[in-house]
């Protein structure tokens, strides 16, 4: 560990925003937009500052947002996104600053003043009732607009066509997928009268291709004049739609940056305020040896009406030593139930798993956990962690048999606290103690602590779906080296993940997952994210080789993002002590930023 | 970074520890003034006096035949405290406590009517068979639960009923009781052999049951268990969430199955100290809702041995006081059962209040630890 | 953890050392001047109930009268308490404790529940008496008198009366809960209706089986019960289930399938109690169980110094029991009814004291 950054980086602690484009102060000036100068932003704040009992959230933030623009607000988990965008849309009050709409000092305290002033908010969680239609939804709790019948339909279908939002009123939200249920969110703002939105990081939940529709949908919407606040952590994302780009760090407002002349790289160093490693994959590490092989795997069981629905079938992948296979896949088509199938929580109904050698087809949980499979859950708050305990406990979780957690049947919480220490420290879980609960940590520390103790009993294979769902940039990159040095060590890796760049950095080898069966196959080296979404959706199958010109400007984006040309056979983050440096140093200059 | 911070956590450490107990206090003594205050309006809309009514009970309370009584009757609550808490901590409901302790002491005070062993055999006889028929009753739920995903909630309430019906079933003459003659309109189970006598301490108020001992090595055992061993970590880590258990490879069934087991051996016992001590038959007479007074004590207790004993203590004064209330006064006794039932659907809404503040206070607390630590490091490194 | 186990450790300890501090303090029995016996110039009578306590309309209430008739004539003191759901013997040892330390004596317990507590505390305090009403014990001792009834005389008189007036054939017999004590009434009913027409079904329903003794208080368990006795066409209902007996009176008096259905109370004349009157056009007769007489009887035995002792039998040649005849519904069977009192007061028929057994 290196846990102060060295004097002689060139660049100061990156305290505050040289390479920003523009500094601090917000601009106005942005290309192509002469009558920005004179018209009142859509949404002016200045000087919000917010403090939670010991914690400042919000400190002197500024935002300008003018009218009819794309402004995507950027900034690490944590990073005070979340309470600003509450603070404008009237759910909390801030402690100090001020707030204008269209030029128009306001206070607002409670979301009615905010849709009253024409400010529309699309959760990231949907809050749509699936039993309803579509129009019932919209209409829900808007009764007086448009009453509930013709006239509700008739506008309803206005906005759709307005906005190229395309709803069927009629359809039953239950029947809708998760793209068409956004686009429900978005008219259910409208329908509000909404000509400011704000879009909760949207595309978290969307395939490639959706993603593409929705941002065809924002550059509608930006044409009829609305203004748009876009949330989101994914660069390239931000790059391809935005107007104008805020970043926001631990709580500030640190730079404002035009998306014609930033690159991913300069954003996502502002960020997390220093150089960003990569997920590169380096010289394989993949040996001869299996350590895996799964083989014919196949569950069915009977859904909620008990007819029986195979959730897997004719699955049959093996994984070497030293290897990372990545699983792609739109979620729910299979994905958990194989997880859940290798770590022996759900019965197969044929099929066989072996480790190492040994059949583990029908051993318990607990037994191919001490048979050496680590487990870092999709769904870390309910299957990873248990939130109410504090960390020692938590460290025990899952490896209560093995050393140093106990001896014999008595406990030994002693050296479980020693070693959680340990973990704290070797994987810089940033807490103030080890008594605390896990509830307390953020979910980049979180994951930290759960991927210390998986690794720390050194597992054979280790099982990481989502590992870095959820989870800031400075401990991704952090998690990423961590596997990717088991992986030299000899570590099988299962990677499941909806982030399709993760996958294709990480991965030794592809497969495509679609209604439990694994219909495609892919080298990461020459595929790209589209081609791989495409499968995903069902639309390709066998295997898959995306042409040159798709690959190169697919390898182009991600040079300019993760700076993989910067680092040839791994030149600038080094090979022995490759990226520990730079994950803590910028961890801690995201701190000393504060 | 870590070490420089370890002495800090020490101190922390203590603190967040203060601040727990005081909030773990809270939500009690918050339920206990409530209580006293609506117990307080019902007697005085009935046109009684209140403070006379406490004082009565105070008063009795604190003679030490009082004491006496409330400490033998709180050993009983205690010990169904505890079999229903060793459901709770999982996340087990075992409302069957009552039904199990039932039967248990049927056949415990049946076979201790029956064989007379030297007491060193003869009271574990009876204390084993009143756990094995209780654990075995309990049994039923837990399978039921595993195989066939019945709540625990409902079986044990259903077997509550049908434990009643086989009590009655078997406590006639000629079964369980002997068949007597003559005018004696009570029936109940032969009285067990004087060997089962258990020990009692002579106090100036009176016998304490030699129970309260075993109720206390019943409390730390409980305690040892859950925390100190592989098998109560795994308990409780299903208690705090059943989905990480499982991935983490609690096998749930089984430890529900285990569980239940457990809970209803240790409710097999509810009825002993009254058994060995004084009653030494089953009978018509034999006290009733032990079990259910176990549910309130545990919740009120938090689950927790310590909390248990206390909750067991004050319901226990409670109760022994609550009887002088008609004879000292024109108060009704039930004015004690308002208060016990205050207190306990108090406590339930204040235990998760306070929960709930409790988690965000510290995630609170952890947030500005960490902005207060990154500003030490920076000022430090700008001193470097 | 470790921690805990300690501070668990010290609490529970701490809880033995309550325990010691027990030892130290005043018993609450030390503090009361007044010793037992009838050394003023009033008798002090302590009365400790069943559950249900007064206002039961039926057995706790037709002890309170006895109670009541003593102060009123022999201007005895009083204090009464009732026992509660699920209490220990170790309570009603505290009750019966309480009442003699307040100097109370002779002190009645009322109901069988009582056993073991009085003869407890009996032992105790030998210059206090004690009456227990419907027990009786080998090992009590002999400053307890035992004051019992043959309900079986009372009842088989009911079953005459039941017999006579069901139009169906079919009567019903609901037990508050299913003791010794009551199996007499069943056995007494059941033998009365056979003497009549061996025809007739005695359709028969417990509430409760003991050690629950909620049976006996418990109206909406009474009502229940008697109402499916009614759909099943049984068209005189006899209760004896304490104040359970009044849920059981009410389906009988609203039951709008039969409305010349039945009933008959038991303990008190439940037809002329306040709570009940209402319904008196449809209580046949109620089987009176005398206690209120055999109360008084002790108190005045007391006052007067030749105290009653053993066991006090009251049967239906001395007036013990009896059927109540508020309302007349009986009168027209009144020769029937005669005819088997004199036969059972003669010895001529002995009523059984237990149903046939299963």
């Amino acid at each position: 560990m290196t846990p102060r950054p060295s004097p002689q980086r060139n660049e100061a602690p990156a305290e505050h925003q040289e390479i920003a484009i523009t500094a601090s102060t917000p601009s106005p000036s942005k290309g192509g937009d002469p009558g920005a100068g004179t018209a009142a932003a859509a949404v002016e704040l200045r000087g919000i500052t917010k403090r939670f009992p010991g914690v400042v959230a919000n400190h002197d933030i500024n935002l300008t947002v003018r009218p009819g623009t794309v402004h995507a607000l950027m900034g690490e988990n944590g990073a005070g996104k979340s309470t600003l965008m509450k603070i404008l849309y009237g759910m909390q009050r801030p402690d100090e600053g001020t707030i204008a709409i269209n030029g128009e000092q306001v206070e607002f305290s409670s979301p009615g003043d905010a849709i009253a002033r024409g400010i529309g908010m699309v959760h990231q969680h949907f809050m749509l009732a699936d039993n309803l239609t579509v129009l019932e939804n919209v209409v829900l709790g808007g009764e007086k607009l448009h009453g509930i019948g013709g006239r509700a339909r008739a506008k309803i279908m206005e906005i759709s066509d307005q906005y190229g939002l395309n709803v069927r009123p009629d359809a039953l939200v239950e029947d809708l997928g998760v793209a068409e249920r956004q686009r429900v969110e978005i008219l259910k703002v409208l329908y509000r009268g909404a000509r400011i939105l704000i879009l909760d990081e949207p595309t978290a939940v969307l395939v490639p291709q959706e993603v593409d529709a929705l941002f065809g949908n924002l550059r509608e919407l930006k044409a009829e004049g609305v203004t748009v606040i876009f949330i989101s952590h994914k660069l390239h994302e931000v790059l391809s739609v935005a107007d104008a780009i805020s970043v926001i760090r631990r709580g500030t407002t640190v730079g404002d940056a035009d998306p014609q002349q930033v690159t991913a790289r300069q954003l996502a160093e502002m960020m997390v305020g220093s150089e960003l490693p990569s997920p590169e994959s380096r010289e394989s590490t993949v040996t001869s040896t299996e350590m895996l092989r799964v083989e014919a795997l196949r569950i069915a069981k009977p859904d909620a009406e008990g007819i029986e629905r195979v959730v897997l079938d004719d699955i049959s992948l093996t994984i070497r030593k030293g290897e990372v296979l990545g699983i792609a896949g739109v979620e729910g088509n299979g994905q958990a139930e194989l997880v859940e199938a290798i770590m022996g929580m759900l019965p197969l109904t044929a099929g066989t798993v072996t480790l190492d050698g040994t059949d583990l087809t029908g051993a318990l949980t607990r037994s191919r956990r001490e048979a050496g499979i680590g487990y870092i859950p999709e769904d870390r708050h309910r299957h990873g962690l248990l939130l109410e305990a504090p960390l020692w406990e938590n460290r025990i979780l899952g490896h209560v048999t093995e050393e140093p957690n106990s001896k014999g049947f008595r406990l030994d919480p002693a050296a479980a606290r020693k070693d959680t220490l340990r973990i704290v420290q070797e994987y810089d879980v940033r807490t103030p103690g080890i008594e605390v609960t896990a509830a307390s940590l953020s979910g980049g520390n979180q994951q930290k602590l759960i991927v210390g103790r998986e690794m720390s009993h050194r597992p054979k294979l280790l099982i990481a779906a989502h590992p870095t769902r959820g989870v800031d940039v400075g401990a991704q990159a952090q998690i990423w080296e961590q596997i990717r040095t088991a992986q030299r060590e000899g570590l099988a890796v299962l990677l499941i993940s909806a982030d399709l760049d993760e996958l294709i950095g990480l991965s030794d080898a592809i497969r495509v997952i679609y209604r439990g069966r694994l219909v495609a196959d892919a080298d990461p080296a020459t595929v790209t994210a589209e081609d791989l979404g495409t499968a995903m959706t069902g639309a390709a199958s066998g295997h898959l080789e995306s042409d040159e010109t798709a690959l190169a400007e697919a390898a182009a984006i991600a040079d300019e993002q993760f700076g993989r040309s910067d680092a040839p056979g791994g030149g600038a983050t080094g090979t022995d002590e490759p990226s520990d440096a730079p994950a803590d140093t910028a961890a801690d200059d995201a701190q000393a930023g504060e | 970074m870590t070490t420089s911070t370890e002495p800090a956590q020490r101190g922390r450490l203590q603190r967040i520890d203060w601040e727990k107990v005081g909030l773990s206090l809270a939500a009690p003594v918050l339920a206990v003034v409530i209580s006293v205050v609506i117990s307080s309006i019902v007697l005085a809309v009935s046109g009684r006096d209140p403070f006379q009514a406490f004082n009565i009970m105070g008063t009795y309370g604190s003679a030490s035949d009082a004491q006496v009584a409330t400490l033998n009757k709180a050993t009983t609550y205690f010990i169904s405290g505890i079999a229903v808490a060793f459901g709770f901590r999982m996340n087990l409901f075992n409302i069957g406590t009552e039904g199990q302790y039932r039967l248990g002491a049927l056949f415990a005070a049946y076979v201790g009517g029956a064989v007379n062993l030297p007491s060193f055999l003869e009271i574990p006889l009876v204390l084993l068979t009143a756990m094995l028929v209780g654990g075995l009753w309990a049994s039923i739920a837990g399978v039921l639960k595993v195989k066939r995903g019945v709540s625990e909630v409902i079986a044990t309430i259903m077997l509550n009923a049908i434990a009643t019906s086989v009590v009655g079933l078997l406590l006639i003459p000629g079964r369980f009781a002997p068949t007597v003659s003559g005018t004696s309109n009570s029936i109940q189970t032969k009285d067990m052999a004087a060997s089962s006598d258990f020990f009692t301490i002579t106090t100036q108020g009176g016998e304490l049951y030699g129970f309260v001992i075993v109720a206390v090595v019943l409390g730390i055992a409980f305690q040892l268990v859950l925390n100190r061993t592989r098998f109560g970590f795994d308990l409780r880590a299903t208690g705090r969430s059943e989905a990480a258990a499982q991935a983490s490879g609690v096998n749930v069934k089984r430890m529900v199955l285990t569980s239940m087991v457990v809970s209803g051996a240790l409710a097999g016992l509810i009825g002993m100290p009254d058994l060995l001590t004084t009653t030494h038959h089953f009978g018509q007479t034999f006290q009733l809702n032990l079990g259910f007074i176990g549910i309130a004590v545990a919740l009120l207790g938090r689950n927790t041995p310590v909390g248990i004993a206390i909750a067991s203590l004050l319901y226990a004064f409670l109760d022994v006081t609550a009887v002088q209330l008609p004879l000292k006064g024109d108060f009704p006794q039930e004015i004690v059962q308002v208060m016990q039932g205050t207190i306990v659907i108090c406590v339930v809404v204040a235990y998760e209040l306070v929960r709930r503040y409790g988690l965000k206070r510290q995630q609170q607390k952890v947030g500005a630890q960490l902005a207060a630590q990154a500003a030490a490091a920076a000022k430090k490194e700008v001193a470097a | 953890m470790r921690r805990s186990v300690k501070l668990a450790a010290v609490v529970l300890s701490g809880s033995l050392g309550i325990a010691s501090l027990a030892a130290c303090g005043a018993k609450s029995t030390d503090n009361t001047t007044t010793s037992a016996g009838a050394s003023g110039s009033s008798l002090k009578v302590g009365m400790a109930y069943d559950i249900g306590g007064r206002g039961d309309q039926s057995f706790n209430d037709s002890a309170a009268r006895g109670l009541d008739k003593a102060k009123t004539s022999l201007g005895v003191q009083v204090n009464e308490a009732e026992a509660k759901q699920g209490e220990s013997d170790a309570d009603k040892e505290a009750r019966l404790n309480s009442l003699v330390t307040a100097g109370f004596n002779p002190v009645i317990a009322v109901g069988f529940v009582y056993q073991s507590a009085v003869e407890k505390v009996a032992k105790a305090n030998p210059n206090v008496k004690f009456a227990i009403i419907d027990s009786a014990s080998d090992t009590q001792p002999s400053n307890v008198t035992s004051l019992t009834f043959s309900e079986q005389e009372g009842s088989f008189l009911a079953g005459v009366a039941a017999a006579s007036k069901t139009k169906y054939k079919q009567v019903g017999f609901i037990g508050g809960v299913q003791t010794e004590l009551i199996k007499k009434f069943e056995a007494g009913y059941r033998a009365g209706v056979q003497s009549v027409d061996p025809s007739i079904k005695v359709d028969v329903k417990y509430l409760t089986t003991p050690p629950d003794f909620t049976g006996f208080a418990d109206p909406a368990k009474g009502k229940s019960a008697a109402q499916g006795m009614l759909d099943n066409k049984d068209d005189v209902i006899y209760t004896a289930a304490g104040s359970s007996g009044s849920g059981a009176i009410e389906a009988v008096a609203t039951d709008t399938a039969n409305k010349n259905a039945w009933a008959i109370g038991v303990d008190s004349d439940q037809a002329s109690q306040p709570a009940l009157s209402k319904y008196k056009d449809h209580i046949l007769t109620s089987m009176v169980k005398n206690v209120d007489t055999a109360v008084y009887t002790f108190i005045n035995s007391i006052k007067t110094g030749s105290p009653l002792t053993g066991v006090k039998n009251f049967d239906l040649k001395q007036g013990g029991v009896s059927l109540a005849t508020t309302g007349g519904h009986i009168d027209d069977i009144k020769a029937k009814l005669d005819e088997a009192t004199s036969k059972i007061t003669s010895g001529a028929t002995v009523v059984p004291t237990a149903p046939p057994a299963g």
